[in-house]
Formats: structure tokens, sequence, C-alpha cells
């Protein structure tokens, strides 16, 4: 009795996207009645702990509120009970696992208890483990851990003596390792013991996991396995009248909780607490949440509400098992199910293009239109563009508008292409230019731009939203403000941090608009965006947790930060056609199924950058601006040690930037000529060469809001190798050693001998288990980057909004 | 401590006339509704009253009472000064206090009340099914001045069954007939009294020793030696399920008349009750239950129309229950057709068990036993 406390792990933010906007894993509603931490407190009252901590990030109000003072788990005790140790610093970032470091903060707690052995469980696993046999279990295999695993998941459970913990959380400054799990993957004589969990486990991570465990339980197999009624799942007491059906009802196979209203139909799915389904309205293989209402025909299939959605008569909710459909706490979402949307950027393929924005503007406007959208996307008119598409450009509207004391006249032409109707705006004296960024008076040409999008917003007839992208649209929010009584709703969509368009302030004079005291002593296009925009959003959802942090949001940290609970992440998506059976460039065409004829491409790479043609070398291979926020810094010194001590590690790069790494990089071919391939120019080579290639593609950015390359890489079947950073952390699936799952290698400090690790890692396995190397290129080739996901994803935010 | 209001909750009588049902417990503990119990809706009414100093008056089977109430956490009134009193009968130096009647339960504890100096008591009855704002009775008793204020209401049924209250313009009670054959009024009381504290202690001191009633007796003499009683005209839902179809009518009130209690519309005085740890109910039919009403932990694989569950009871493929009050831990078997039957805590209906009535019956293990090998 009383032989070990718990920590309960509340230190990781999943991949849950809404859903924990407002709350941790921990705290989300599980199969209608019970919150995802009842499991592990519940499992821990059953093994008779007495002394447990929870260690939450960022914002817990909701997982406090939930656990109360955990009476119902028996832990409201004069001695030990039930202990919330915040982090000391609150707007830490959320973790992979609690670090040896974050228990540091709280080393008190350690010091006072007087158990010997220590359980350090997650938040959010549903299980129901006895806990006890794992620590017989642990004692009797005198190892120095114990990691419970489940069949192929690793759930960052572990049983350690408090002595043996200590030793780690006390030296965590001087020790290579910040969580238990780097000890077990990586501290050589460290004895591990695993104890593999017979029974039904999920550990919820995603909105896959989460939708799954769910309709999980309606199967009577895995839900007994959970819901013993010798081992109960315990969860804070609420009062609720029993469910009722109403004449109309028609429930197929769905678990309802108390307090819920049902007349209409409902099929496979989770009903919560007090949610009103009213009569012709249709519920299938969904999660609806506590006081949610679903109003009459409406209908609503892999979707999941969250609290108090309302979905009005009528609209149509349409998910995916992987992908389904999430609202927003309190979100109405109605049933127009015809949105039309204006985006305004400085850039759009195939007109114009200095970078990945174009493409996004044209493949996201074009997935959107497919999708039932009335897209219009609206550019400047550049003297390039005049060029190759005046033919095709039809003259719309000319009007004089006054920038300043400056009459400018603005023409609209109009084009459509792909069904999407594109404009472009023409002004002579700020657009008809040789370039198209890069003139001292950017802002003003933007500002000129902002400004006569919103004096000639009539000519895009009903508008629901104007989608707004980057800098160079940052003005339209407040202008709008000031000369609209009901201005149109703004998304402003944040690319490109990096270039904020800052200027003087006599700018707003010249749009005559009001600033007192709003302003600074300069005028930021992108600040005052973000400040104005009804929503904004980002590339991706790690990238969007990233920019509350100096290291990454610049100076926009704080306004970023006042936005919070108004700013998304959507990652961005890649063309499916981008895969090797349909790339007719390369040297042979190949899928999952003729995985083989990779190789093929990987000799003709050889054979035509003069490579010591090898079928066994090992080839990096890397497509990106030569610039520090991509990781040169690293790379190059972990490269030169490890071409250094490995024969057969052959390294190709295309790219283009700044010269002092070019400059390094031939220093490093000087020593290795027949192993190493510099394609210094955008056109050396086509990436497509070394995204079928080779074997591992290298991406160690220190930033890198969404990334495309590692996407690519992966359609390719090329392993990616990438620091655990925004987009990044959101495509790449790190490989775990001991489930041998994942598609791809990860590492998180920024220095040069984790990355160096995680190459020693890649290499080792792909010299060592072809087998698992395969499969991983497999997962990877199956992942899905579409960029219709990405206009999915896009039009649930664009219903949130509208 | 000194409280405004003691409230005094009589739970003690048997309720003979509800058969096997309140074998084994007091009638209060009687379930309700799939998930409550009779006593949840006074203890409900308390807690929104904010009238947290309660004796709980038991007599017979107190046992599932007191263990179900324990501190009143799950109402709210697990408060430090005053919160729920169970107060039982005892012996003492005048001898065994073994109640006889309403008025002599609660004069053997005048001095638990008497603890607290309140200015008013309230006396209640712990087997009504009503929701009522306590706080409004006990200003109108106040603003009146009475002595004696009782609620009083419109019967649905036969007068005659009740005690009959005759009321002038002022609500001031007049007259007082117990169970007449030509009433003279349509208010009947409730069983619901507030007294002032002095003028509970006139009316009851000195008589321990003789049966002694509030309906028979302590009104009538009210009446009779001139003390000021009131009337509260309560207009709302109100039923006193003294009998197996009363308990049954009032449970169907709940299907074809939500509007009555209320009980999904949480602005209205929500019913509160102590709830278990069960998963949500898990309905597994198809197209197979309507007009119900379902409790947590409730498996359903057969067909389920105009009922209540209570919790845990499961329903397995190819039964049919209808019209019918299902209490907590029953199993119906396969091919089992049920109707009109109110199904105690715990029976277990073998499959092809065929309990179809005219007339509500109440289906326990024992009677069960006794039908023996009855099967369709």
């Amino acid at each position: 009795m009383n032989r070990f406390l718990a920590i309960i792990d509340a230190t990781s933010k999943e991949q849950l996207g809404l859903l924990t906007i407002h709350r941790m894993p921990g705290a989300l509603p599980f199969a209608g009645k019970y919150r995802l931490i009842d499991f592990a407190l519940s499992n821990i009252k059953h093994a008779n702990i007495k002394n447990v901590a929870v260690f939450p990030y960022g914002n817990y109000r909701s997982l406090q509120d939930h656990v109360g003072s955990g009476k119902r788990w028996d832990l409201d005790r004069r001695h030990d009970g039930l202990f919330i140790l915040p982090p000391k610093n609150m707007a830490v970032t959320s973790e992979d696992m609690i670090s040896f470091q974050r228990m540091h903060e709280h080393i008190e707690h350690f010091r006072r208890s007087t158990q010997d052995h220590v359980l350090i469980t997650q938040a959010n696993i549903v299980w129901s483990i006895d806990f006890n046999s794992v620590l017989d279990n642990h004692i009797a295999s005198k190892a120095d851990i114990t990691e419970i695993i489940c069949e192929k998941k690793r759930l960052k459970t572990f049983i350690i003596s408090k002595s043996k913990l200590l030793n780690y959380v006390n030296h965590y400054d001087a020790i290579p390792y910040n969580t238990l799990n780097d000890v077990v993957r990586f501290a050589p004589s460290v004895q591990i013991n695993t104890y593999v969990h017979q029974g039904y486990v999920r550990y919820i991570k995603d909105t896959f996991n989460y939708l799954k465990g769910n309709l999980d339980m309606l199967r009577f197999d895995r839900g007994t396995q959970i819901f013993l009624s010798e081992r109960p799942i315990i969860s804070k007491e609420k009062t609720a009248p029993p469910a009722r059906y109403e004449s109309h009802a028609q429930v197929t196979n769905s678990m309802i909780a108390s307090g819920s209203i049902i007349d209409g139909v409902i099929k496979h799915s989770i009903i919560g607490r007090d949610v009103t389904i009213k009569r012709g309205a249709v519920v299938e293989n969904s999660i609806i949440m506590s006081n949610s209402v679903v109003e009459a025909n409406a209908s609503i299939h892999y979707g999941i509400l969250d609290k108090s959605t309302v979905i009005k008569e009528n609209t149509v909710i349409e998910g995916t098992l992987f992908d389904p459909y999430v609202t927003q706490k309190y979100q109405v979402v109605t049933n127009q199910s015809h949105i039309n949307v204006l985006h305004v950027a400085s850039e759009a393929n195939p007109f114009v293009k200095t970078g990945g924005l174009a493409d996004v503007v044209q493949g996201l406007s074009e997935h959107l239109a497919k999708r039932g959208t009335t897209v219009k996307v609206i550019i400047p008119l550049y003297k390039q563009v005049k060029a190759r598409f005046e033919e095709a450009l039809k003259l719309v509207e000319s009007r004089v508008i006054h920038y300043g004391d400056e009459p400018c006249k603005i023409n609209i032409y109009q084009m459509n292409y792909h069904q999407v109707d594109f404009y472009f705006l023409e002004n002579f004296r700020y657009f008809e230019r040789d370039e198209i960024y890069g003139y001292d008076d950017d802002c003003d040409r933007f500002a000129l731009f902002n400004h006569a999008i919103v004096e000639m917003i009539d000519l895009f007839g009903e508008l629901d939203l104007v989608h707004l992208h980057d800098w160079h649209t940052g003005l339209i929010p407040l202008i709008f403000k000031q000369r609209h009584k009901n201005p149109p709703k703004t998304l402003l969509t944040l690319h490109n941090i990096d270039y904020q368009g800052e200027c003087k302030l006599d700018i707003l004079d010249k749009l005559g608009i009001d600033y007192q005291s709003d302003f600074e002593q300069t005028l930021n296009f992108l600040k005052t965006g973000i400040t104005h925009a009804t929503k904004l959003s980002t590339v991706s959802p790690t990238y969007r947790d990233e920019l509350r942090y100096e290291y990454y949001g610049k100076k926009l940290t704080p306004v970023l930060l006042k936005r919070e609970r108004d700013f998304y992440g959507i990652l961005n998506g890649i063309s499916t056609q981008l895969k090797p059976e349909h790339d007719t460039s390369i040297a042979k065409q190949y899928s999952e199924k003729t995985l083989a004829d990779k190789l093929e491409n990987k000799r003709y790479l050889q054979r035509n950058m003069d490579l010591i043609e090898n079928d066994n070398a090992f080839v990096i291979g890397c497509v990106s601006r030569l610039a520090e926020q991509k990781g040169f810094d690293i790379m190059l010194p972990a490269l030169e040690q490890f071409l250094h001590k490995h024969e057969d590690v052959q390294f190709v790069i295309l790219g283009q930037g700044n010269q002092h790494y070019i400059d390094r990089l031939e220093e490093l071919k000087a020593h290795y000529p027949t192993r190493i391939a510099l394609n210094i120019g955008y056109d050396a080579t086509l990436p497509n060469y070394i995204y079928a290639g080779a074997d591992l593609f290298l991406m160690p950015s220190r930033v890198e809001p969404c990334g495309l390359s590692q996407m690519i890489a992966m359609h390719y079947g090329t392993v990616p190798l990438v620091r655990q950073t925004g987009g990044l952390a959101d495509t790449v699936e790190a490989y775990d050693s001991v489930t041998k799952q994942g598609k791809g290698f990860m590492f998180f400090n920024y220095d040069t001998p984790s990355l160096l690790q995680a190459l020693h890692d890649a290499y080792t396995l792909y010299s060592k288990d072809q087998t698992t190397w395969k499969k991983m290129m497999i997962r990877g080739m199956q992942s899905d980057f579409s960029l219709i996901r990405q206009a999915t994803k896009m039009l649930e935010l664009y219903r949130l909004i509208i | 401590m000194r409280k405004d209001v003691v409230a005094m909750v009589l739970v003690g009588g048997r309720g003979t006339r509800l058969g096997p049902i309140t074998k084994y417990k007091a009638k209060p503990a009687v379930t309700f509704g799939g998930k409550y119990k009779l006593i949840d809706f006074v203890l409900s009414n308390l807690s929104h009253a904010f009238i947290d100093t309660v004796g709980i008056v038991t007599q017979y089977e107190p046992h599932a009472l007191m263990d179900y109430i324990q501190r009143g956490s799950s109402w709210d009134l697990d408060v430090s000064d005053g919160g729920i009193h169970f107060l039982t009968p005892y012996t003492s130096f005048e001898g065994d206090k073994w109640q006889k009647g309403t008025a002599h339960a609660v004069a053997q504890h005048i001095r638990f009340i008497d603890m607290y100096k309140p200015k008013h008591v309230l006396i209640l009855s712990g087997d009504h099914v009503y929701k009522m704002q306590y706080e409004k009775l006990i200003h109108t008793h106040e603003e009146s001045d009475a002595d004696v204020t009782i609620a009083v209401f419109k019967p649905h049924d036969d007068l005659s069954r009740y005690g009959v209250l005759d009321l002038d313009q002022n609500n001031h009670i007049i007259d007082f007939e117990e169970k007449p054959d030509n009433p003279k009024s349509d208010y009947a009381s409730m069983g619901i009294y507030v007294f002032k504290t002095r003028v509970l202690n006139e009316m009851l001191g000195n008589n321990f020793n003789h049966a002694n009633d509030f309906g028979k007796n302590i009104i009538p003499k009210a009446l009779a030696e001139n003390y000021h009683v009131h009337g509260y005209v309560f207009n709302d839902y109100f039923r006193d399920v003294g009998t197996i179809q009363s308990l049954y009518d009032a449970n169907m009130d709940l299907l074809d008349h939500p509007e009555y209690l209320k009980l999904h519309d949480y602005k209205t005085q929500p019913l509160y009750t102590k709830t278990e740890n069960l998963p949500p109910h898990h309905n597994m039919a198809s197209d197979a239950v309507t007009n119900a009403l379902i409790s947590d932990g409730v498996l359903i694989m057969g067909r389920v129309h105009h009922s209540v569950l209570s919790s845990n009871v499961t329903i397995k493929a190819h039964a049919f229950v209808q019209d019918s009050v299902i209490f907590s831990n029953v199993t119906v078997g396969e091919h089992s057709e049920i109707k009109n039957c109110i199904v105690l805590e715990g029976t277990y209906i073998l499959p092809r068990t065929k309990l179809v009535f005219d007339d509500v019956t109440v289906i326990d293990n024992e009677t069960l036993w006794a039908m023996g090998g009855k099967r369709s």
C-alpha cells in the first residue's frame, strides 16, 4: 500500500486543433460524460495511489474546474492527495512530455513525498489498467525503468524509483536528456523493462483518434473493456434528468448522456449532456458535446461539435473519419452553404510569383471554387503580368480616387482562370514598374492598393468575407472600419512575418485615417492588419503556437497574443499531382507499389551529378533557400562530421541564396568531390530529381512556418529529417525506435549534436533495417497533404467567421 | 446559530398503499422519473430556497433513505451551520417516543428546532412530487402575519380524498373538512405548513402522549382557537403519489406532459439528485426507442416505447417494454414483453416472459417466483 506516487503529465498540447484552444487535452470530454483525465485518475484511484500531481501547461482552468479537490477519486486527503503544479512560466510552450526541468520546478513536492516509486502517465489515454500489477512487474524485473506499451503504441507511461528519477531531475541542466522518453531511447546503460498492456488503449493525440476512440465505445467488445463495473471510470458529479426520446426519435447504436432531448435520427454517435437533436436532424458517426443544439433537418456526418455549438436548420456538415469537421465552443453554424469570398494578395500564380504565397493563393482559390465557393482574387497589375496576359484581360472599371492630394486613376481588369475570377488593379504610377517589390515607396504602393480596393469594393458584388494575405493587404481591415458602418468580415493569413511593411505615419494622413492614440512612431501594415482583422490564420498549427514567443514572433508577439483566441493554424496543402507516379520528368516513374523503381532515380541522380554510383550509398537530398532560418548554421558542421564518419554518405543540394553558405558548401565539396553535388541557382537542376533520387530529405530549419518540400519529399518516398518546428512538426510524424512507427526523423534542440544524433539514427536504420525503412517510405507516400484538405479546413474556418 | 427558517421533513410514513414498492424502504426513497427519489423534490426545493437547516424525521425503514441522503451534499445542503439532521424516534426520560401522527413526530424534536431559534418552522412531507419556491410561501406567511400558513391546491381528482380548506377573499382559512362528501371549496391541503415558532410551541407543547396529526388535529384546533390560519394557493403541478396508480400516473406525466415538471428546463428550479458513476446509456438497437426517459448506464438491445427506465437497466434483444416504469438494475430477458408494469429494483425477468396487463401491476422477483413458469 502507498508504494508509489503518480504524476499525470498534461504538458502536451497534441494536435487537436480547435478542440484545445480553450482547454488542454486532458479536459476534453469523452464518451458523453467523462473527461480524458478521468481515465488516468480512475486507474490511479483503483491502484490506491494517494499522492497525485498533475503538471499542466498553459490554460488549465477547465482541468482545475473538473478535478476540483479530487474528492471523487478519494484524493481529498489530509496527507498527500491531489496537487496541480503549474509551470513557473505560464507562457511556456507545450512539450512532448514532461521534462526533468519542469519537475525540478516543483522539486519540493518530490522531497515531501514518502513513496518509493513514481508512476508517470499521460492525461489523454483512454484505458483501464491495473498499475499495481505494473509496479509488481517493475520491482520483479529489477530494471531501472519500466515502460508500459500497448501493441505498437508508446504511451509515455513509465515507472521508475523515486531516487533514480530525482537523479535526473536534480541534474536536469547537466544531462543530455530532457525527458524519460529520451532516457529510454538514448541512455546506453539504463535497464529498460517493457510491460505490454493487454486490452483496449487509445492515445488521444489528434482529432482522428479522438473521434475513433469515442466511436470505439459503441463497440460492445471495446466499451466493455473500459467501463468495467468493478473498476468504474469516475467523473465529476453533475445532475441532469434522464435522456428523453420523443416520438420521432430514431436511434441506432449510440451513447446518449443524460439531459439530452432526442427527436431526430442518430446513428453511431456519442451525444453529451443536455444536447437537443430536433426533428428531422440526422447525426451520424459524430460526437456532439454538451449543450449543443442540432436544429431541424440539419445533417452531420463525421463531425465533432464542441460544447454549446448550434447547428441551424438545414445545415449540412460533412467530415471524414480521418478529418472530422470540428466546430468551436459556442459556434453557430448556419446553413449558408454558398460563400462569396474575395482574396486580396500581392501575387498569385500563374500570373506573378516571387515565392510560395503565389502558389497558395492559386491552389487555395481553385480548390475553394471546386467546392462550390464563389472565389474572386485581386492582385496589382504589374508590368510583367500585363505583358503576358494583356490579350485575355477585360477592362471592367475605371475610376479616379484620391491618395492624399494626388488623384490616381485606377483601372480594374478581369480574367477567369480555372473557375476563379481574377481581378487586376492597374495604376500607372505605382505598379507599372520593372520589379514587383523592392522600391522605397513599397508602402505607398500597397497603401494605394488597399485604399482602392476598399473604395471599389462594390465591384465585387455581395461578399461574405475578404481573405487577406500578408502585409501587402494589412491596412484593409482598418480602412474598412473607418469607412463602412458594416464592414465586411476579414480574415488575414500570415504567410511570412519577416516582411511587415513598416513606414512613416504620413501614409495614414494620405488615407484620411484618424490615428491619435492608436499608433506608435511608425505604421506597421502587418501589425495593423493583425489588430483589426476579424480573424487571423497562419500556415500551420504549430507555427501558430510558436508565434506566441518572441523567438519566432519578432515584434508581433504582443499583438498576436492579444488576438490569440481569433488566431487559427491551417496547414498548407500541395497538389495530389505532385507524386512520382505522375511525374514524367524523372528517370522512372514509381509508386508505393513499385517502390523498387525508385532505385533507378537514385542511379540517375548519382550519374547526373557525378557522384559515385553506389546503390547502397545513403543519399541525403536538400532543396532549400540558402538562408539562416533554413538551418544551415547547424547543418554544415553536422554534414562535415557525418560525411567524415561514413564513407557511403552522399549529399545533393539545390538552392540559391547567401554567398557565405555557398562558399562553405564549395569548401566541403572540395573535400569530398565525388560525394557532394552542388546545384546553386534555382534553375540549376530539377528539384524532382532530388525528391525522387535521394534516400533522406534534410530540412533542419530553425523556423519553418509550413514548408512544402518535406511534404513533396514524403510523396516521393524520400524520408524527411526535420527539426520539430512549425509545419515540419505538423506534417512529419517522428520515427519511434520502440514501436517502429513514424514517417521521418525529428529533433528539437537547434544545435549540431542533436541534428547529428538524428542523422545517425536515420543512417543506422537505413543500413540495418531496410524493411522498417521501406514501411516508413510507404507511410510517407500515403500521407494526405492535399489542397482539398486545406480548402476544406479553410471553408470550415470561413463558416466559423461569417 | 440562529436561522430564520428550520424545515422539518416528515418521512416516517410507511405508505402501505404502495404495496411491495415500500416493503423495504420508506416512501420518500421510492424511485421516480428514472433517476430520482421522491425526496429529491423536497430537498431540491429547500436548496433553491436557501433553507439549509433541515430535520429529516424518520421512523419506518430509514436506512435506504439515510444512505441516500448522507450529508446532503448532492443538494448543497452539507453546510457547516445547520445542514441535514436525521431525527429518529428515541427513548427518553419520559419514555419511548414512537411516533403517533405527524404532529407528534415533530413534537418529539422540538428541542432540535429550539437549538436554531428560528422565526418560522416549515413542515414538509418527503413524498410529494412538485417544484415549489418555498421563499414565496414564507414571504406570504410573513406578509399576512399569519400564525400558520397552509399550502393549498386544486386537486385534479376527487376532492373527497383530501382535507378540504375553505378560504375567504383574503385567503384566510375559515373552515376545514377532512375527506368531505360534499366539499364547500375547491382547495385541498397539500400537507405543507409554516408555523411561527411560538405558535408551534404553543400548539405542540404538552401533547406528547396522544395521537396527534397536523391535518386531523392541529389545524382544526388552531381554527377553533382563533389562530390566524392563512392559505397559500399553489397553482403548479402537485401530486401526492400515495398509491400505485398515482405513482404510475405521475411517471407517465413526465412522458406525456413534460411541461408539468420541466425536468429538462434548468431555469425553473432544476431537480437535484445523487448521481452514480455511470456511463451514458447505450442504445444498441436501431430505431426502437420512442417516447421514453432513459437513465445512465442503461443498455438497450430491444424495443422501448412510452416508458421510464432507471439506471443500469438492461433490455435484451427482441424484448419489448411499453407503458411501463422500470426501476434500476432490472434485466428484461430476450423476447419478453412488458406492458403496464412497475418493475422494482433488481428484478430479473427471464427470457420469453410475458407480463402484459390492463391495470398497472407491480413486478418484483417475488411476484415472478410466485407466477412460476408463465411464459409466452
